[in-house]
């Protein structure tokens, strides 16, 4: 590390505790559900609230390095929580609330299974969570669910050393990102990765600007879930660290009003941002020219955007729509980065706009990219490089699996050895992700895994495939796989296709209408196609392995034969789903 | 209009969908391609067009057309109007 990162902070308790004495006059504000208003305090307020809320916590008997949920929205309860937790020494691990459309009990089962997984003894969660789990037969509903009003009414518990020293490699939290046993998976974040990275971003970010950024901004301006890596690192974290104002929406607010993130971003001095591919669409559409009036995005100086494939015609589009209304096309700009890296990996440090290079071959096809995005350089002290499947490195230019080595990379998969070894090795992480180099640039190219990532969240295909096969019948009668396809700007979405040995055309409209309800319900996750084909049409290893990424070349080569015209049951409302691209 | 003519139009417009072809037994994810942020938009302009409140508890109840149907009738505007 460099002289400048010497003085950092050791420890995320420090940072905020330094939070509270450098930066007295800044905080976080946090709108309500409907973003009309915002409750603002500072970190010196913050400090004292988590400090109380770590000794309830002890009274609670919550011990050092005992992970503990934090299922609850954005809001002040939220930060009592989980800065709270992390006082108190514990491990705050941050849980996706009930998304608006996907059933409370998926929440449930969700959250039921990963205290399972984890060994966590608690969640802390509302009251009305508490009563509908109860209701619902939950086991945690009874001693595990910790409200506010109880960590509040909590005897405080002298914590001693808790809040102490920690070495900088020691866990901070638990990050969940999507595994592939139908259970999230809990990156072990360290202090020093979760202090290094922000302050590395904020040099990139402000390096085409002259300066770290936190010189020349006032404030920070979200709405991405806290249980997401870019909401907790971006927005959270570095505003913390950095000494700047963060203002909070909920996401609920976001996708409700889009307007409202567009407003906050030009009303509280200079301001920067981040969001996936998807936010900046939203706005295009949902913003339209007659809507835009007012609006005054000049204070606007960096604009993320990451967490899902950089869509070239977004970009230009966004730049298009907003720059009469003072947004700066330079100040787009695409990075790239994963929950296993912390949060950042690379960013854009030009500052000129989205730059791209025509898609080379092997790009995968089912991205439909005429371009691909320079998603820029690491970050300080961080490695990148492309390998074979062999493992060996490959010179500029070639397409190969993207790796990561530096202080942000993660300990581990908390409680998962397995995981771990496969793609932890002595230092890199093997992201999954492929692209090459260029000039020292990341252009991503596809993926070696099979994961979805939509709107900016990561889907495993077991957790669509297992809804599927819950109304099928699963390994009797049908079995199904599922892969996303990009359409464009909308990015990418999910198609599942069934085997059945089923004839009755009548019969797929049914069965398939079920599926449909049954992975929206639970995952709030609209299907762009659904696709019966006769048993045996999904290729598979001479080991039984499904290989969905061949079964997607087919579909998207035309050459996988339905057994119904297509598409099937197109949903009437979904105007960016139509036909694959071929 | 009336209000289930209001609410229907509100559907359609959100959804892309012919007014004329909308059915309450129709499911917002499976018959209509709702992902949650068109629910969240259908939801503001529900509340909006009709000077209706719906509850977060509510709006997670909202599978189909006829659930939004039968909850925007039970729903009296609130005193103060909603902003924008």
């Amino acid at each position: 590390m460099t002289a400048d990162t010497a003085s950092l902070p050791t420890s995320l308790r420090e940072a905020l505790r330094r939070a509270a004495l450098d930066f007295p006059h800044r905080g976080i504000a946090i709108f309500d559900s409907r973003g009309r208003s915002c409750e603002r305090q500072s970190y010196a307020e913050l400090y004292r609230l988590a400090t109380e809320s770590a000794a309830r916590f002890a009274g609670l008997g919550i011990g050092r390095d005992e992970p503990v949920l934090v299922a609850l929205p954005t809001s002040w309860e939220w930060m009592e929580a989980w800065f709270g937790l992390l006082m108190r020494g514990a491990w705050p691990v941050a849980s996706s609330g009930a998304g608006a459309m996907a059933a409370a009990e998926a929440q449930f089962d969700k959250v039921d299974k990963v205290m399972a997984a984890i060994g966590a003894r608690h969640v802390v969660a509302s009251e009305s969570f508490r009563a509908q789990a109860g209701e619902q037969g939950f086991g945690f509903a009874h001693e595990g669910v910790i409200t506010i009003e109880r960590l509040r009414g909590a005897l405080p518990a002298r914590t001693g050393s808790a809040a102490g020293v920690s070495d900088a490699g020691d866990v901070a939290f638990l990050q969940l990102t999507s595994g592939s046993t139908g259970l999230p998976r809990a990156v072990m974040i360290t202090h020093q990765g979760a202090i290094h990275n922000p302050v590395a971003s904020d040099e990139a970010i402000g390096a085409p600007l002259g300066e770290p950024m936190h010189r020349l901004a006032e404030c920070m301006v979200s709405w991405l879930p806290l249980y997401h890596d870019m909401g907790l690192i971006g927005c959270l974290m570095l505003p913390m660290l950095c000494g700047l104002d963060s203002w909070l929406l909920r996401p609920e607010a976001f996708l409700a009003r889009p307007r409202l993130w567009l407003e906050q971003l030009g009303s509280h001095g200079t301001s920067f941002a981040p969001a996936p591919n998807f936010g900046y669409q939203l706005c295009l559409e949902r913003i339209p020219a007659d809507k835009r009036e007012g609006l005054d995005l000049g204070a606007w100086r960096a604009a993320f955007t990451g967490a899902e494939m950089v869509r070239p015609e977004t970009t230009s589009a966004f730049c298009a729509a907003f720059e009469p209304h003072g947004f700066r096309p330079e100040s787009l700009r695409p990075c790239y980065g994963l929950a296993e890296g912390t949060l950042a990996v690379t960013f854009d440090v030009k500052g000129s706009g989205v730059r791209t290079l025509p898609a080379p071959a092997g790009t995968d096809a089912g991205f439909a990219m005429t371009d691909v995005v320079s998603n820029g350089v690491p970050i300080r002290d961080t490695s990148l490089r492309m390998t074979a499947p062999d493992g060996s490195v490959l010179p500029d230019g070639a397409i190969g699996e993207v790796c990561i080595k530096g202080p942000g990379v993660f300990r581990g998969y908390y409680r998962d050895p397995e995981a771990t070894a496969a793609t932890l090795k002595n230092g890199w992480f093997s992201t999954g992700d492929l692209g090459f180099l260029a000039a020292g640039e990341l252009y991503l190219t596809g993926r070696t895994k099979d994961l979805l990532i939509v709107h900016g969240h990561n889907i495993m295909p077991d957790d669509i495939e297992r809804l599927a096969d819950s109304v099928t019948g699963g390994g009797g009668l049908m079995r199904s796989a599922a892969f996303s396809v990009a359409r464009g700007a909308a990015g990418e979405q999910a198609v599942v296709v069934v085997e059945t040995a089923e004839a009755d055309p009548a019969r797929f409209a049914e069965i398939g209408r079920e599926i449909r309800i049954r992975i929206g319900r639970t995952m709030g996750l609209p299907l762009a196609d659904l696709v019966f084909v006769r048993r045996g049409r999904i290729p598979r290893t001479t080991s039984g392995k499904m290989q969905r990424g061949e079964l997607r070349q087919r579909y998207l080569d035309g050459t996988l034969e339905r057994l119904h015209d297509a598409p099937m049951h197109e949903p009437t409302g979904h105007g960016a789903a139509k036909e694959p691209n071929r | 209009m009336s209000l289930r003519e209001t609410t229907l139009a509100v559907i359609a417009k959100v959804s892309k969908a012919d007014a004329a072809a909308i059915r309450p037994d129709m499911d917002l994810v499976a018959d209509l391609g709702f992902d949650s942020a068109k629910a969240l938009e259908l939801l503001v302009e529900l509340e909006d067009a009709l000077g209706i409140e719906v509850s977060d508890e509510q709006a997670a109840r909202l599978n189909s057309v006829g659930d939004i149907l039968a909850i925007v009738e039970t729903l009296e505007p609130p005193t103060q109007p909603p902003r924008g």
